[in-house]
């Protein structure tokens, strides 16, 4: 690390998952920074999702731990994650396709205690925050859509707004490129950085490397189930062994 | 104080039930591997089976293991047929709650159909070898149920076999494997998962001849086999042959063994127990890989 | 895979009567109102049935009914299907019969005392129960009416086994046709009561919380929705309002055997009418029950006690799920909406899209499991 980053926010210390004989993650130690766009790239089946699903309590890991923000959060349960300020988005767009686009931002609120479960969904001062942030990812028009009736890209952004109503310090975007045309590519790209620069932050899953280069300020770069770089873009950009991990040359 | 020569004689008779449960559990775990269908009809298919072999028993006095000449093939066809066009009509995204509910349906005409061909009463195949046994170290172990085991052992190693060393079995496994990489490599999954599902069926042809021979039938038998089946395959890791299999034999064992002391009825609960148990300790089963958790 | 194209978006635009279906119209208080309409046209039901026959086909269709909305609560709201809530129906029964039989208290006392005692004991069941989904669930499900059955047929000395247990009536003095008369009204006040439960549940955070589970567990979770906790709360309510029923019936009916009160053929048809009715519309199982107990009152008076229900309960099933998953209530709100004046065939084209989209979903996730097969080897994985 050449440049200075700041303090760790997600860290993970030999992360390992296999699946039958398969080593999916193997080792994984990383750290992604507080307040950055992090990056984690690699080739197909280099088991960025597996890692991503460990990192966010989908999948049980075999070994090692996850810390976000010092706490061992290994083995919690993945609602527990969320709360914890730790929000993703799936590597297929998934929203509730039956619930409205409103409701889908609403659902993702908390309330403060089990009893408030029995309130009405729609409290007016999260339906006006709900408002606020459809009407920045530009879905403001569309909140009383059943999420279904909505396009790909739509419901992309609409994914985001989810992970954004939950009030996350970082949030994991798991190929937010994957599949949609390149103005709404370039959308989330600006969205990602502005809200990265009102203090969230972010880690990113892609394969899109020209997307991945001009977004981020620390990549990671994983090879069969382990990193094998980490640096700025530039930096790993240069690095042989990434070349021969994403070129095979 | 259980006389060992007793506890031998039940040790033996687990294991050879066990080898049944396992084959007719093969089955179930064949349908899930393919498609994430829990097959509730797949004991009422026994069942049909069964029927057969005592019908044709009793109307030609023939073994009834020759019945199986026309069953297995009937069987695997319906198995394709069923697929093609009940299951694989499914969609996708509520594919395992439909198919509980469609294959829960075609039980109950099954039970029905039985009924109304048969009616309730109940029946049993006389075989002139259907009291005799034999005596292995001090136990008596009745014919039957070393035909049966026979049987199962047959059929199972014949399923190993086909799933190894066929070109089918291979086609098969990939297909259970990773669908979409199985058509992009030239395999017609639909129709190669519909010989799957035949070949799960064609197993409950062959454990319902098996069962035939030391079991009293009547319509609505299937429901006390379906529930142990079931748990075996939980136990085991839903999707896992070998598991299955293992689970089978452990579970038949320990039945047999607890009949000693509880009788036969409440013996019938170990399953029900070792399910439970398997939840709240290992909800993916004990040798299958994350799938029962998730599905 | 569908690309992002912002095509402007067909709005749905539910008609008035579309909405009533669902029970979740745009006003606060209609979907009570429509459910105190329903009631009273029911409360009519009485005065035309001509005999007590047709009465207490009445009471067995409204049973239905109650058990079908009960479970609707857990099965419509959250996805999970489930077919072993007849166990906690017969344990409501068994509790109140056995309640009645040695203790002094009011029969109805008793109802309310085993249902708590039997939503108490469900939480535990579906403590282990829901810690799998899909298949896992049903069969464990299953399992637990097979057990009871077990059970209850085995445990003589206090069940009866199936010689049966014979509750005494709450009012003795009531001649045959009153009896069915006045339990009508207390299955139709229980029916108000599981239909209004639902509808606070249905128009609560707790159930926008359990719809976003059905439509996407993993989904919830990553959202921070406690899936576990609230799959339970909701498993817990249902069973709680389906154990009330089989006290009523208990006491209606005054006979207890174990192979009827733990019949898992009788969970499966309760499935079967909220799916038919629509598991998505709050009289979605009222309409189901009407219609398949009905069925199921003629085939038993017209070809008495044969195999023949069963086949006719089995080709419906197989029917209801392959051709009409989304239940007769939805093919009306279709009808209703193709007739209204907001009709747009893209609508129905953008719902197939979506349809194959989800579908699309399932198959990747289903490719990015590990394979099912331990013996083999595996693939590389994505």
């Amino acid at each position: 690390m050449t440049e200075e980053l700041g303090a760790v926010a997600l860290r993970t210390e030999g992360l390992s998952k296999s699946f039958g004989g398969v080593h999916a993650v193997d080792n994984a130690t990383t750290e992604f920074y507080a307040g950055r766009i992090n990056g984690l790239i690699g080739p197909n089946g280099s088991g960025k999702t597996t890692f991503f699903n460990c990192v966010t309590g989908m999948i049980r890991p075999d070994a090692g731990h996850v810390f976000y923000r010092d706490r061992d959060i290994t083995r919690w349960q993945p609602h527990r994650i969320a709360r914890a300020g730790l929000g993703r988005t799936f590597q297929l767009c998934r929203v509730f396709p039956r619930l409205t686009v409103l409701d889908n931002l609403l659902v993702a609120v908390h309330p403060p205690h089990p009893l408030a479960y029995l309130g009405r969904p729609r409290v007016a001062s999260l339906v006006e925050r709900a408002r606020g942030i459809l009407a920045r990812v530009g879905l403001d028009h569309l909140e009383t859509a059943e999420a279904r009736d909505v396009s790909y890209g739509q419901q992309k952004l609409l994914e985001l707004a989810a992970a954004l109503m939950a009030g996350p310090d970082m949030v994991m975007l798991d190929e937010p490129a994957g599949g949609v045309n390149p103005a709404l590519i370039e959308r989330i790209a600006v969205l990602v950085t502005e809200l990265n620069a009102e203090g969230t932050t972010f880690l990113v899953v892609e394969h899109n490397m020209e997307f991945m280069m001009n977004l981020c300020d620390h990549v990671v770069v994983f090879d069969r189930g382990a990193p094998i770089a980490a640096g700025s873009a530039a930096e790993v950009q240069q690095n042989p062994l990434v070349l021969e991990a994403y070129l095979g040359v | 104080m259980v006389s060992g020569a007793l506890l031998f004689q039940s040790l033996i008779l687990g294991l050879l039930l066990g080898g049944l449960y396992a084959l007719l559990a093969a089955g179930l775990t064949l349908y899930f591997g393919i498609m994430r269908v829990v097959m509730l009809a797949h004991a009422a298919f026994i069942l049909l089976s069964a029927y057969v072999a005592w019908w044709f028993s009793s109307t030609t006095g023939l073994d009834p293991m020759i019945s199986l000449v026309a069953t297995i093939p009937l069987f695997f066809g319906i198995g394709y047929v069923m697929h093609r066009f009940l299951l694989a009509r499914l969609r996708p995204t509520t594919m395992t709650m439909m198919s509980v509910l469609l294959t829960f349906g075609i039980a109950l005409v099954i039970e029905g159909l039985l009924g109304l061909a048969w009616t309730g009463t109940q029946r049993r195949i006389h075989l002139p070898y259907g009291t005799s046994s034999v005596e292995f170290l001090g136990a008596q172990i009745p014919v039957v149920q070393i035909v049966s085991f026979a049987l199962a052992a047959l059929s199972l190693a014949s399923l190993y076999l086909i799933m190894k060393r066929t070109q089918f079995g291979r086609s098969l496994r990939a297909t259970i494997q990773h669908g979409q990489a199985a058509q992009l490599v030239g395999i017609d999954t639909t129709k190669v998962a519909g010989m799957g599902f035949g070949l799960g069926l064609a197993t409950a042809a062959v454990g319902g001849a098996a069962l035939s021979l030391q079991a009293t039938i009547y319509p609505s038998l299937h429901w006390h086999w379906i529930g142990p089946l079931m748990a075996i395959i939980v136990v085991g890791g839903l999707g896992s042959i070998p598991g299955a299999a293992i689970a089978a034999l452990a579970l038949g064992t320990i039945r047999v063994l607890l009949e000693i002391p509880m009788g036969s009825t409440w013996a019938q609960t170990v399953f029900y127990v070792a399910l439970f148990l398997t939840l709240m300790l290992r909800p993916q089963g004990f040798f299958g890989g994350r799938l029962a958790q998730r599905f | 895979m569908r690309n992002a194209s912002d095509t402007s978006t067909p709005l749905r635009r539910g008609s008035s009567a579309v909405q009533a279906l669902r029970g979740a119209g745009s006003g606060r208080l209609g979907p009570f109102a429509a459910i105190l309409v329903v009631v009273a046209v029911l409360a009519t039901w009485p005065l035309l049935a001509g005999n007590p026959y047709m009465l207490s086909a009445g009471v067995i269709v409204l049973n239905f009914a109650v058990f079908a909305t009960a479970w609707n609560l857990m099965g419509g709201l959250t996805g999970y299907v489930s077919l072993g809530h007849i166990a906690f129906f017969g344990l409501g029964s068994y509790g109140t019969g056995l309640l009645v039989i040695h203790s002094e208290i009011n029969a109805f006392v008793a109802v309310m005392a085993a249902a708590v005692v039997v939503g108490l004991l469900s939480l535990l069941v579906g403590w282990a129960a829901l810690r799998v989904r899909g298949a896992s669930f049903v069969i464990v499900t299953i399992a637990i009416v097979l057990v009871m059955l077990l059970v209850f047929q085995s445990w003589r000395s206090v069940t009866g086994g199936s010689t049966g247990l014979v509750v005494p009536r709450p009012f003795p003095d009531l001649l045959r046709p009153e009896h069915h008369r006045v339990f009508f009204y207390i299955f139709l006040g229980l029916l108000l009561l599981v239909l209004v439960s639902y509808l606070v549940v249905d128009r609560s955070r707790f159930g926008q919380a359990l719809k976003a589970i059905r439509e996407d567990e993993d989904k919830a979770q990553s959202l921070g929705i406690p899936t576990a906790m609230l799959k339970l709360a909701a498993f817990g309510i249902s069973c709680f309002l389906t154990a009330i029923a089989g006290g009523v019936y208990a006491l209606w009916f005054g006979d207890l055997d174990p192979i009827f009160q733990f019949d898992v053929v009788l969970s499966a048809q309760i499935a079967l009418m909220a799916l038919l009715g629509g598991v998505r519309y709050l009289f979605g199982p009222l309409v189901g029950a009407i219609v398949v107990g009905s069925a199921l009152e003629y085939f038993l008076l017209n070809f008495g006690e044969t195999q023949f229900h069963l086949v006719a309960t089995g080709l419906l099933l197989v029917a209801v799920v392959l051709f009409a998953p989304d239940g007769v209530l939805a093919l009306a709100a279709q009808l209703i909406r193709r007739l209204g004046p907001s009709a747009t065939s893209i609508r129905e084209e953008s719902a197939a899209e979506v349809r194959a989209q989800q579908d699309a979903r399932a198959l990747a996730e289903r490719v990015e499991e590990p394979g099912a097969d331990a013996t083999t080897d595996r693939e590389d994985r994505r």
